[in-house]
């Protein structure tokens, strides 16, 4: 019981963190019908902003201001620099091809990542950054649940997901940006027809995704310490799969998909072994892809004929 | 009318305030500050470096006086540098070039000869070893290399080298993989094999008493090599061994952490990427797990700290050296930090300085056929590692050992074997 309760907790805590970052590339592609091959970078730079952050008000070791308040300005960072990267990228990279062929936008994303990457590269050089943040927050500080300890930052990432990932449904259920989010990505013109400023719902969807990777990618290096340019890659991947299976464009389906691939991965991990992780993972997308085509929560197109 | 807010003004410039820190904030991997010379990330071609810098006096290299009647000749010869300058483990490489400038500087002073660098940037990458091997064996001015960092590397490059011009000669300052030394003619290495590595490893978990060893590999070829090697002389000492496996590019090892037996004595991580083994720690440290990690010598740096882990070295602490004080002084006045890759690049650096030298002195212009035959030669009684240099006829180091350092509490580490 004990390890399963710890499997669940370590799955949690990375499921959260996928998630987050699922969300952006199901937003993206709920309205744009583009896979933002660039999102892992944006989250990548969101962990840079709050590594920086933490540097300037005096490091792990030595802060300058309480904790609470460290941690609230790294978050704050990360959402200031993540979202005007992924402005920039709506802007620059994609607005201009959008009437352009399907696979233009798509090639121009993944020469943003490369673009992002190497920009890393040069203002942050290839050597890898810790937050170190068992100094700045004890391990042996956290929530006791059954036989195990669950410390204080995955509580920390666990809750600011899901209460992020709460905020978010309710803004584009409730109000009335998050209406004309959801009119435009069932249909473009049909939203543009009925008076939608359709490039600032773009616009302003890649600001909150984008914002969200931010987030995501302070949480990574809190609870898992190490940020290095390349960072956005793989997490990227896994997002973007997790997106896939929960139904990529449906919001609940991203959130879902993202647990659901952090809990794939401690299962493997603890159960099978970790050799494993990447099979069960990427076997899961195609087995998802097999039988349900659209995801999980994907809805059906409706095609006129 | 409205006055503007200014809180999005102070906002943005507290935010480009924070990306200046992240990039000038210290690095995690015991890279190398100063003046180091650099070549564009991505470019595969070879950057020429002129020497430029005084070095301090080294007792280390020969005596430029000589009693040979030969007239002796201005001693110019290139040297080439293949070595991961950018790139994931940009740290190795750039305490590299700064190790092997340093030796140019100071065997350029102290012989009064004119020795040039071409750097090389693989970025760790096997396609750019090969290409810049082709490269190099082109520069009709360059007699020998060192390099490439890492075993599959020197499998790329070695086989071009091989193929274009079996009298080039390159001595790598760190890879360990068992019998490639003998597989080029013109290899050499100032490092021991993972032949001393995984059995001085194993012997010592044997000595401290273990039963149950958890090795996870890091799904490399240095790596399961290493782990393979260990493994055998584990089990050879009536050790069990459980087996992991797991890639460096995650960094949540959590689910992996909670799979550790409690009764094992120790964790063995033959990985690459120190800052890892570091997450590892903490990982560890969070579920309560005490057992006790046990590093290659890819962990042995400045970012794996966790008081009590052990980790195996290819080369000595050279803060440890007594012979070698002044040398790293002046290497640290200009270049603010080192790491365990650094000196066994000036020992390749000076291995193939001196065999150039050597040449020279004999009134002949440096070609590469007579630099290896020197460099086979080599006979170094002592050296900045505290321990002599010279080769087995496949080049590999004679007398070649690991050491086990213990990490303690403050981050330094002490040997323990």
């Amino acid at each position: 019981m004990e390890f399963f309760l710890q499997q669940t907790v370590n799955g949690l805590t990375l499921g959260s963190v996928y998630a987050l970052l699922a969300l952006g590339y199901s937003m993206v592609y709920g309205i744009l019908k583009l896979l933002n091959f660039a999102h892992g970078e944006v989250y990548m730079f969101g962990a840079f902003a709050g590594y920086g952050v933490l540097t300037v008000l005096g490091g792990a070791s030595a802060p300058l201001v309480p904790i609470w308040l460290m941690i609230l300005l790294m978050f704050l960072a990360a959402i200031v620099v993540s979202s005007t990267i992924g402005v920039t990228l709506e802007r620059f990279a994609y607005r201009p091809l959008r009437n352009s062929t399907r696979i233009a936008p798509l090639i121009s994303a993944v020469g943003a990542s490369f673009f992002l990457q190497a920009a890393a590269l040069l203002l942050f050089t290839a050597n890898s950054r810790t937050y170190d943040a068992p100094k700045l927050i004890a391990i042996q500080t956290g929530i006791p649940i059954g036989p195990i300890r669950v410390w204080m930052v995955r509580v920390l990432v666990i809750v600011t997901s899901f209460t992020l990932m709460i905020l978010l449904t309710l803004w584009v259920n409730r109000t009335r940006t998050g209406k004309a989010v959801r009119a435009v990505s069932y249909d473009r013109e049909a939203a543009a027809m009925m008076g939608i400023d359709v490039d600032k719902v773009i616009v302003v969807t890649f600001l909150i995704g984008s914002a969200l990777a931010g987030v995501g990618g302070v949480m990574v290096g809190l609870v898992f310490g190490r940020v290095f340019h390349l960072m956005g890659f793989v997490a990227g991947l896994k997002a973007f799969t997790a997106a896939v299976v929960g139904g990529i464009g449906s919001i609940p389906g991203a959130m879902f998909g993202g647990l659901l691939i952090g809990f794939a991965e401690a299962y493997t991990t603890g159960y099978l072994s970790s050799t494993f992780q990447n099979l069960i993972v990427f076997g899961l997308l195609i087995v998802v892809l097999l039988v349900r085509p659209r995801g999980l929560f994907g809805r059906q197109e409706l095609v006129k004929v | 009318m409205k006055k503007r807010s200014q809180w999005p003004k102070l906002v943005l410039l507290f935010v480009a305030m924070a990306l200046v820190a992240a990039a000038c904030g210290g690095d995690d991997d015991a890279g190398a500050g100063g003046d180091t010379t650099t070549t564009a990330a991505a470019a595969p071609a070879a950057t020429t470096t002129a020497t430029t810098e005084a070095a301090p006096a080294t007792t280390m290299a020969p005596e430029p006086t000589t009693t040979t009647a030969v007239e002796m000749q201005p001693c110019v010869a290139s040297i080439g540098f293949i070595g991961p300058i950018t790139g994931p483990v940009a740290f190795i490489g750039e305490v590299q070039l700064n190790w092997m400038q340093y030796a140019v500087d100071v065997f350029n002073e102290e012989l009064s000869i004119d020795i040039s660098i071409v750097e090389g940037d693989n970025q760790f990458d096997t396609a750019q070893s090969a290409t810049l091997a082709a490269q190099f064996v082109d520069n009709a001015d360059m007699v020998a290399a060192v390099g490439p960092a890492g075993s599959d590397n020197v499998d790329a490059a070695g086989a071009v080298f091989e193929d274009l011009d079996s009298d080039f000669s390159f001595v790598s300052p760190s890879s360990t993989r068992v019998g490639i030394a003998a597989t080029y003619t013109g290899m050499f290495r100032t490092v021991p094999t993972d032949a001393e590595q995984g059995p001085t490893t194993a012997d010592y978990m044997i000595a401290q008493g273990a039963s149950k060893v958890f090795l996870i590999d890091d799904q490399s070829s240095y790596s399961t090599g290493l782990a393979d090697s260990t493994t055998a002389a584990l089990e050879a000492g009536g050790v069990e061994v459980v087996t992991e496996s797991v890639s460096q590019d995650v960094t949540d090892f959590s689910a992996l952490v909670s799979t550790i037996p409690d009764d094992a004595d120790f964790v063995y991580l033959p990985w690459q990427v120190a800052a890892n083994g570091q997450i590892f720690a903490n990982q560890m440290a969070e579920q309560g797990k005490t057992i006790r990690i046990f590093g290659s010598d890819g962990m042995d740096s400045e970012d794996f700290t966790a008081a009590g882990s052990l980790v195996a070295t290819f080369a000595p602490d050279i803060a440890g050296v007594a012979g070698s004080a002044d040398l790293l002084a002046g290497f640290l006045a200009e270049y603010e930090s080192t790491n365990t890759f650094g000196p066994p690049v000036f020992v390749a650096a000076q291995v193939i300085i001196e065999a150039t030298y050597r040449v020279c002195m004999t009134g002949a212009t440096p070609d590469r056929a007579s630099v290896q035959a020197e460099i086979r030669n080599t006979d170094l009684a002592d050296s900045i590692l505290g321990s002599p240099v010279s080769f087995t006829s496949d080049g590999d180091l004679a007398g070649g050992q690991f050491f086990i350092s213990e990490i303690q509490e403050d981050g330094t580490k002490k040997i323990a074997g």
